[in-house]
């Protein structure tokens, strides 16, 4: 039988040659993940094995019982001892600020760090920073940086600055603090000051590097060591001293355990999604190769095989197709993880990478049993259905294959009820987020809810997405006979369309889910972020008078700023605490009121909404604080200040604390009030985080003591992170749509091959080259179409029911439709299903009509 | 070799060989066919010179491997010649590319195939009309009713061809291919794939269509029988013309045919030994 499996793939070769590539690309992503994880592992461990420098060992110890290093340093065979410690302060320069690692000069053996510039402190006021560090403070060698450091002091802590000298720039060439942004180093004797000061005691010493003697055997300095510490030279005891090797992978186990297996899981799961899409692929493959092998399978039965041995014959042949797919999917993995690397190294990546991927047993053979499985496993349906060809049919007139088997009960059953549960939890979980303010439990619910949807969606696509594929079928059939011959052909085997379509739907409704949600998730939130914080960014004077208000911000600096490139209307405010009364008596003492023009400040705001209702004769207060004070709208105050006093009539507004007045009643109210800040609205298309950037720096050159806040740059942030994901995530589903249109175009070219002489009868019949290219280019499109369009519908359903069940809780949830991106999609999908078209056709147009007269 | 081992006819000419007064519907002109070179050459049509003559239905016949179906071939245009010319009217099929063989086959040439091929998806309506729609046309009504009443398919419109039997379905292919009022049908075996009686009745059809309706039908068989239906049949051998039988019978055909088989040994005399009229 194996000869007749290897006889009949030679002959199929090209087909199982296209089915396959969808196995090498699930196998690729698979293997390719693997290897990721390792060179992250990698990494981590490098990165500390790093930070002992060129330590040999690594003593530990406990905060109760901590090492003596001098007692250490004294050890028979011990060259040099540093302990392994760090602490942190704010530097900063001027408006600069940067949250910083410090630690302490060692012996040059045991300091990671190499000095490109200047040398190490060796003085208390001396300080080394890394060189990015002096860049974004702005400082060089010779010059001083301020150190804002926390001194804790019986339970009290207070904030001391101080003003080293930054004496050299630093370097970190293996990352060895590249988790923590670099680390800058003071002398031995302030690192301790500063560490005791931080948690107001001495800190004890649990770690040392230490650096054997030349010429002294390792093993037994460090047998030695363990003497001395009274402890073992394994870290099962509480003491220890052991390799630096062995306390690397220890640590890096300890700090990415959880990690890495995250990593490995979130990214394996799209690795999961491509090869279930590739099963399907391989599936239709199978289904098409047995249906035109009915007669060679017959004529087997007839000459004696029994059915047993044809079903095992599709196994093999999918076991030899999926076992060389994988061992090409783990080479093709490995060669773009290692591709990767040299990008990555070339792009000059501040991790320090290693140069090579390590091929591990598990890359290789995960991803080869995995391949493997998928590609038998979907062969089972086709090798059954070999099973149950009749020998008698060796006998029969060859005509086209017939394959159009009913689907199950069972199975309508089962995708039914799937459907219907899974879209009343969806819709549940969408309830239980939104009405009921309850995400914990619509969140699990939505998930469960839209997984078990989705696998009735798919597992009963082949009941009714046959029926979508005719509707848009009789819709293009409308534009002329080209177009009715494709309708008809996509409908001539409703499993087969059903299947190639559904491992489109897969991987798009995924798409279309992921870009729905984050839309939505960016409107909701930025919404919720306008409504809370309604101004780009606010500068405010810092400066204080004596009795408690705030000084007026400077005018030059004011122009400066607005003139910033990227800042588009600003307004001027006045930041007053004033004596509110009302008929009832005292409202409040120090109700905060900033003092704006309602014209000018509607253009600066996010939102205009929140200075509606401001006019001169009303105080526009927050509703959070009306509700603390018991006020309403329509009620009168009386506010009063040093100079002045203004009746208003109360309005109750969008934003929460804060209380807005007209500029013309704080005339009245406080006339040498002076401007404290201003807000300012940002131009839509400029980049928040850089503009904000600017406008720290104006300040800073200023010399005037001002505040930059405002959620541009947050949000810009925030931005970036929801971007970031979906970047990521769809990139990760980008493989599961590659496979599926490869399944398209696999699809097509079977069926054209199948249909070889219908296809000379058309031509004879005076179909011309054009309409048969138009012909399977029309077919192409309905099978992507009708794959893309639903699943871009099913996505934005999962995407706002996501979004609803997740966001809710943060206040009205916008459902957004991400129509560039769901545009992008479709289009993507049409114009593969176009391109899937060519190839097929090319071999259509083979066909010379001769052959519809052909009789075998 | 003498390939006219049965002259029909008195005149020489190869141009007069058809009995017909009317203009020739299609002709070929020294048609020839090779297929491989050097040693492996095949000669499938060795300058083939003949007419077929419009309004008649002419039965071109011969052994496996004659040139019988390869003729049919390049005068529907399905596949180039070698050599020589072939019309269909006056329009040379020879001399034209790709597209203008496709709408040639469209407008002007109908086909009826062994194996009916017929598109399973579409009814039997729809396969009718097929080719007026490939070629953007519009049916034309009084035709079509004509046709499906001749050929009895009023009551299987709406089938799909796995639902017709296998007559059925070549009638509908004969429908098919006459529905665009061609010039010329071409069926290649049209009984070879059914039973005897079905294949009487498409026979019958075939003939109908051309004493009723006024169409031209050149068919390739090796089936004695439905020669025998033709108005005349055409005796191909070996890549050449071997004769001609007018008003065939099918005792008649065969000793035609016999005579065809002979031909390895010397031949004298005429193969109408049983006396059936050959020839005008």
């Amino acid at each position: 039988m194996l000869r007749i499996t290897l006889a009949q793939m030679r002959r199929s070769a090209g087909r199982l040659a296209a089915a396959g590539v969808a196995i090498v690309i699930g196998t690729a992503f698979v293997a390719a993940t693997l290897l990721a994880s390792g060179v992250i592992t990698r990494t981590t461990y490098d990165s500390i094995a790093a930070q002992y420098g060129d330590a040999d060992l690594v003593v530990g110890a406990t905060t109760d019982d901590p090492l003596d290093l001098d007692a250490l340093a004294a050890t028979d065979g011990v060259a040099a001892v540093a302990p392994v410690t760090s602490t942190d302060a704010e530097l900063t320069d001027g408006g600069r600020s940067v949250y910083q690692s410090i630690v302490p000069t060692a012996d040059e053996r045991l300091m990671p760090l190499e000095v490109t510039e200047g040398a190490m402190p060796s003085a208390a006021d001396e300080i080394a920073l890394p060189t990015e560090v002096a860049d974004r403070l702005g400082v060089g060698v010779g010059e001083t940086v301020d150190v804002h450091r926390d001194v804790v002091d019986d339970g009290s802590w207070q904030q001391v600055t101080e003003s080293p000298t930054v004496v050299g720039l630093l370097d970190d060439p293996f990352g060895a603090y590249a988790r923590t942004g670099g680390a800058a180093v003071v002398d031995p004797a302030t690192y301790t000051t500063w560490q005791s000061d931080r948690w107001g005691e001495p800190v004890a010493v649990t770690e040392a590097a230490v650096v054997v003697a030349d010429g002294t055997d390792v093993a037994e300095t460090q047998a030695a060591l363990a003497e001395t510490v009274g402890g073992s030279t394994s870290t099962d005891a509480p003491r220890w001293a052991v390799t630096t090797d062995e306390r690397a992978a220890e640590s890096a186990a300890e700090l990415t355990g959880g990690q890495d297996l995250m990593f490995l899981v979130f990214v394996l799961t799209f690795a999961a999604i491509a090869l279930v899409v590739a099963g399907l692929v391989i599936a239709n493959t199978f289904q098409v190769l047995v249906a035109q092998r009915a007669r060679t399978l017959a004529l087997l039965r007839c000459v004696g095989a029994d059915k047993a041995q044809v079903g095992r014959g599709v196994l093999t042949e999918a076991a030899i197709l999926g076992l060389v797919a994988s061992v090409a999917g783990v080479l093709l993995g490995t060669a773009l993880g290692q591709a990767a690397l040299w990008v990555a190294h070339a792009l000059d990546v501040p991790v320090p990478l290693p140069g090579t991927v390590t091929l591990t047993w598990q890359v290789v053979v995960v991803p080869v049993l995995v391949g493997t499985l998928v590609t038998v496993g979907a062969a089972l349906v086709p090798a059954r259905v070999a099973t149950r060809v009749a020998p008698l049919a060796a006998l029969r007139p060859a005509d086209s294959p017939t394959t159009s088997r009913r689907a199950g009960k069972v199975r309508l059953v089962l995708s039914l009820l799937a459907t219907v549960v899974g879209f009343g939890l969806l819709g549940a979980g969408a309830a239980l987020g939104t009405a009921w303010q309850e995400p914990t439990l619509g969140l699990p619910a939505g998930i469960a809810g839209g997984a078990l949807s989705f696998v009735g969606v798919a597992v009963g696509a082949v009941f009714w997405l046959p029926k979508v594929a005719a509707a848009a079928g009789r819709l293009v059939g409308a534009s002329g006979p080209t177009a009715r011959l494709a309708a008809a052909n996509t409908l001539r085997n409703p499993r087969r369309t059903a299947t190639t379509s559904t491992a489109l739907l897969i991987g798009v409704t995924l798409v279309a889910m992921m870009t729905t949600g984050a839309a939505s998730a960016r409107t909701s939130l930025t919404a919720a972020m306008d409504e809370q914080f309604p101004v780009d960014v606010v500068v405010t004077s810092a400066e204080y008078g004596a009795g408690g208000e705030q000084a007026a911000l400077a005018d030059e600096l004011r122009a400066d700023v607005a003139a910033v490139d990227g800042v588009g209307a600003t307004t001027d405010v006045s930041e007053i605490l004033v004596q509110a009364t009302s008929g009832a008596g005292s409202v409040a003492n120090w109700l905060p009121l900033t003092a704006i023009d309602p014209g000018a400040g509607a253009e600066a705001l996010n939102s205009p909404d929140v200075l509606a209702g401001l006019e001169p004769g009303t105080v526009l207060v927050g509703h959070d604080q009306a509700q603390d004070l018991g006020l309403g709208s329509g009620d009168t105050v009386e506010l009063t200040d040093t100079d002045g006093a203004v009746t208003v009539t109360v309005a109750v507004g969008a934003s929460g604390y804060t209380n807005y007045l007209t500029t013309d009643d704080l005339a009245a109210l406080s006339p040498d009030a002076p401007v404290t800040g201003m807000y300012l609205a940002l131009d839509d298309d400029v980049d928040a985080a850089s503009a904000v950037g600017a406008i720290q720096d104006v300040v800073a050159d200023s010399g005037e003591s001002a505040q930059v806040t405002g959620i541009a740059s947050q949000r810009a942030l925030f931005d970036q992170v929801i971007d970031t994901m979906l970047g990521i995530v769809v990139g990760l589903l980008a493989v599961a749509v590659v496979i599926a249109l490869i399944g398209v175009a696999n699809t097509l070219s079977l069926s054209v091959i199948e249909r070889r002489r219908e296809s000379a009868t058309l031509r004879a019949i005076g179909l011309s080259k054009a309409q048969l290219r138009g012909m399977l280019a029309i077919e192409g499109l309905l099978i992507a179409g009708v794959g893309a369009v639903l699943g871009v519908v099913l996505g934005l359903v999962y995407g706002w029911a996501g979004a609803a069940a997740a966001l809710g809780i943060m206040g009205d949830v916008a459902l957004s439709v991400p129509w560039l991106e769901v545009g992008l999609v479709l289009l993507v999908a049409l114009l593969a299903g176009l391109v899937a078209s060519v190839a097929p056709a090319r071999t259509a147009l083979k066909a010379s009509p001769v052959e519809a007269l052909a009789t075998e | 070799m003498d390939t006219t081992v049965y002259v029909p006819i008195d005149d020489d000419a190869p141009g007069a060989v058809a009995p017909s007064d009317q203009t020739p519907a299609v002709r070929a002109r020294a048609l020839t066919k090779t297929y491989g070179t050097g040693q492996a050459q095949v000669r499938a049509l060795d300058g083939v010179d003949v007419d077929f003559a419009a309004g008649r239905f002419t039965a071109i016949m011969g052994p496996s491997g004659s040139g019988k179906s390869t003729l049919m071939h390049l005068l529907a245009g399905l596949d180039s010649a070698t050599r020589g010319q072939a019309f269909l009217g006056s329009t040379d099929v020879t001399a034209l590319g790709d597209k203008a063989l496709t709408r040639l086959r469209r407008d002007r040439v109908g086909f009826v195939f062994q194996q009916f091929n017929l598109l399973p998806m579409f009814t039997a309506e729809q396969n009718i009309t097929l080719p007026v729609e490939l070629a953007g046309g519009t049916v034309d009504r009084a035709w079509f009713d004509t046709l499906v009443t001749t050929l009895g398919l009023s009551e299987r419109l709406t089938h799909r061809p796995s639902e017709l039997s296998g007559g059925q379905q070549q009638r509908v292919a004969v429908a098919r291919a006459l529905i665009a009022q061609p010039e010329v049908v071409f069926a290649d075996e049209p009984t070879g794939n059914l039973d005897s009686r079905a294949g009487v009745e498409v026979l019958s059809f075939l003939r109908r269509s051309v004493r009723e309706l006024g169409r031209t039908i050149i068919m390739v068989t090796h089936d004695p029988t439905a020669a025998a239906y033709a108005d005349r049949v055409v005796l191909i051998a070996d890549g050449r013309i071997a004769g001609e039988i007018s008003d065939p019978t099918p005792e008649a055909v065969l000793a035609g045919l016999d005579a065809l088989r002979s031909l390895e040994a010397p031949v004298t005399g005429t193969p109408s030994d049983d006396g059936t009229p050959a020839g005008a």
